[in-house]
């Protein structure tokens, strides 16, 4: 999401004391999409590829894998003189529009941004929260696209958001050459072999499970609400990658069960100043190597998946501080699980995932910007979803991030993002309602509750501002045409 | 005017014969092109040569290939509707020739068939009843007399045996409440209970090939 460009940023210590860094701190929800362009150009229902959008089905894992060309759409072709095929085109562009409106109300009212003593207005109407348009869909053959355009109604702003460009091929086919596998074929007989290529801006943006940040639980979320300041570079949240990112990966897709990706990012930043200076923050130095590896076992109704993911990156803060000397590494080393039941009357997922992030803060230790130069941040997160025919449903989830303390890391602001101890501990719980009257229009009803925000329960700011303060309630009309 | 119509006859046959030994043989480029469809495509979901494990979708090795035939058809003509169909086939079939939906049927027609399973011995056996000798008390006939007395299958009647039984209990019930157009189905299911059709479907899903 475009908004998604701002909460991304590596925030250690840059937002201390700004009320501004507050409001960055509230631009934050959650990435969430699934494209009627797709099922327009499969033929097929959204169900064939969702259970609820955005979360993915089987089917929907192996459309994406396959790089979103499966199509039944006349094409608009061309061939050269020996047959060689140049063009194949869907013959109606696969555009698709989102919206999101949306109502917040946190617990307590937030701070008044200037007046000090003041209060911002309690209950925020979002209209749109945001809108975007998509490109998703095939290219040419072997070749698709998932790309959007966004609009923020918090930031008011129309930019780039997510983007994966794809290439994948079967190498070989199970039982596509000799028809019948039998004890003498060979192993290409024997085996489906998937080899993909995939170009994009956002790590986990091109993972087909759902247990990753750019399309996990909770699918969609307020983007004026505080959230934590401290989160994993593979999480969403303040601290995250993000879309700060670009990178190029290949991955192999064996039998329809084995995952393996690897992939390099390296800084690619939209607006500011160009070429990236220190008037940037949170700069990738050189390449930051991403890393995936599962496994996917299908049977009868259910399929279930472990995996693990990491990536490795090195940061130059910036934002006043040259491009130079020092970094800052983080190293994210985390291990996830998803089963799915998909009946015709009752689906159920269990979604978890756990980060473990070591810090090595040299740049920001040299600078005074960390107390400490290492430490760690942990995160776990554990959904379980139900829904009925695809209409009732509702998911519980709990979340938790926490890790060594850093009080210039982790500094006391002064304001409702500040941290009085110096700790990145916060966890809570999600629940949420969804009601679909139709298969790609949600309305949702989520509750998002914290027990500890930014290090504490009680006081965790030192403005007498407890963490069930940021408790909110958030609810959601979401459509896709 | 006799000759007139015999001549008329014998090119129906003719053209009938005809379509149907393309049916049954296409040609070489042809078959691998629909081989490579359905192992690259189909196989997602009906799995390797026709063989899966999901219920909420059948297997297709071995069935028979006018069935499949039809049905590719239907699909594509939007002829049969039931929900699966509209969700998964009707994209899937849209732009299928002829040519092709018969190299798929035939490709899925020559595929081993899927084992049996195993299953409650007291449905079983109360479906083996049903399916070799109806239920004369309600007049639902035997469904070997057109499945074949292995549900084999046969031309357009197909193959049960080995098939899910969770699909074929779905079949029933959208025959029976008129979403799947199948002729001969809606007279001689249309008085059979669920219990009835839980029964021949765990029988049909033992039988192996």
């Amino acid at each position: 999401m475009l908004i998604g460009r701002i909460r991304l940023e590596y925030l250690p210590h840059r937002w201390l004391g700004s009320q501004v860094a507050l409001l960055v701190l509230c631009l934050y929800s959650s990435a969430a999409q699934a494209v009627p362009s797709f099922a327009r150009q499969t033929g097929m229902a959204c169900s064939a590829c969702h259970t609820i959008f955005p979360e993915l089905t089987p089917f929907g894992r192996e459309f994406k894998l396959n790089g979103y060309v499966i199509d039944n759409l006349k094409q608009v072709k061309g061939i050269t003189m020996d047959r060689r095929e140049t063009l194949s085109l869907n013959s109606v562009p696969p555009l698709s529009v989102m919206l999101q409106v949306s109502y917040t109300h946190t617990a307590t009212a937030l701070p008044d941004s200037v007046v000090s003593g003041a209060l911002a207005k309690d209950g925020e109407v979002l209209f749109p929260q945001q809108v975007s348009l998509f490109y998703a869909g095939k290219i040419a053959d072997h070749l698709g696209a998932f790309m959007q355009l966004t609009y923020s109604g918090a930031s008011d702003h129309f930019g780039f958001d997510n983007t994966d460009i794809r290439y994948a091929r079967y190498v070989t086919v199970e039982g596509g050459d000799q028809g019948e596998t039998s004890q003498g074929a060979s192993w290409q007989s024997k085996h489906s072999l998937l080899v993909g290529l995939t170009v994009n801006n956002n790590p986990t943006v091109q993972d087909p499970w759902n247990t990753t940040a750019a399309w996990g639980f909770p699918y969609s979320s307020s983007s004026v609400a505080p959230v934590p300041g401290a989160s994993t570079k593979l999480d969403s949240g303040a601290g995250a990658i993000g879309q700060n990112a670009a990178g190029i990966g290949a991955y192999l897709w064996l039998d329809h069960a084995w995952y393996a990706e690897l992939s390099v990012y390296s800084a690619a930043k939209t607006g500011g100043v160009h070429p990236l200076d220190s008037t940037q923050r949170a700069v990738l130095k050189g390449i930051a190597p991403y890393w995936r590896l599962g496994y996917e076992s299908r049977w009868d109704r259910h399929s279930l998946f472990v995996g693990t993911y990491g990536i490795q990156a090195r940061v130059q803060p910036g934002n006043g501080l040259a491009l130079r000397g020092p970094v800052d590494r983080f190293t994210d080393i985390a291990a996830d699980a998803q089963y799915q039941f998909i009946g015709d009357q009752h689906l159920v997922t269990v979604l978890t995932t756990y980060i473990h992030e070591n810090q090595r803060l040299n740049s920001s230790f040299e600078n005074g910007l960390a107390s400490n130069d290492s430490g760690s941040l942990r995160t776990l997160k554990a959904t379980v979803e139900y829904s009925y025919q695809r209409t009732i449903g509702g998911a519980a989830g709990y979340f938790s991030t926490n890790g060594s303390s850093d009080a210039l890391l982790y500094a006391n602001t002064g304001g409702v993002g500040g941290s009085a101890n110096g700790s990145p501990t916060s966890r809570g719980y999600i629940v949420e309602a969804n009601y679909l009257p139709w298969l790609n229009v949600k309305l949702q009803l989520q509750y998002v509750g914290y027990s500890k925000f930014n290090g504490a329960g009680t006081d965790y700011a030192g403005i007498g501002r407890n963490a069930s303060d940021n408790n909110t309630v958030y609810v959601l009309g979401w459509i896709n045409f | 005017m006799k000759s007139l119509a015999r001549i008329g006859t014998v090119l129906t046959v003719w053209v009938f014969l005809d379509g149907f030994a393309r049916a049954a043989e296409p040609p070489t480029e042809l078959a691998r092109s629909a081989q490579q469809l359905a192992a690259t495509t189909c196989s997602i979901c009906h799995g390797t040569g026709g063989r899966n494990t999901s219920p909420a979708f059948p297997n297709l090795a071995a069935q028979t290939a006018p069935y499949l035939q039809a049905q590719l058809q239907a699909f594509r003509d939007q002829t049969r509707a039931d929900p699966d169909a509209l969700a998964y086939m009707w994209g899937m079939a849209s732009q299928l020739s002829n040519e092709t939906i018969a190299a798929i049927a035939a490709y899925y027609s020559t595929q081993a068939p899927a084992p049996g399973k195993s299953g409650d011995a007291k449905l079983i056996t109360a479906g083996k009843q049903i399916f070799q000798q109806g239920v004369a008390a309600q007049a639902i006939a035997a469904c070997g007399s057109c499945h074949g007395p292995l549900a084999q299958g046969a031309g357009i009647f197909p193959r049960l045996a080995g098939q899910h039984s969770a699909y074929l209990v779905k079949q029933m019930l959208v025959i029976q409440n008129a979403l799947r157009v199948a002729p001969v189905m809606h007279g001689v299911i249309k008085d059979l209970s669920l219990a009835q059709m839980l029964e021949v479907a765990n029988y049909l899903e033992t039988l192996g090939p």
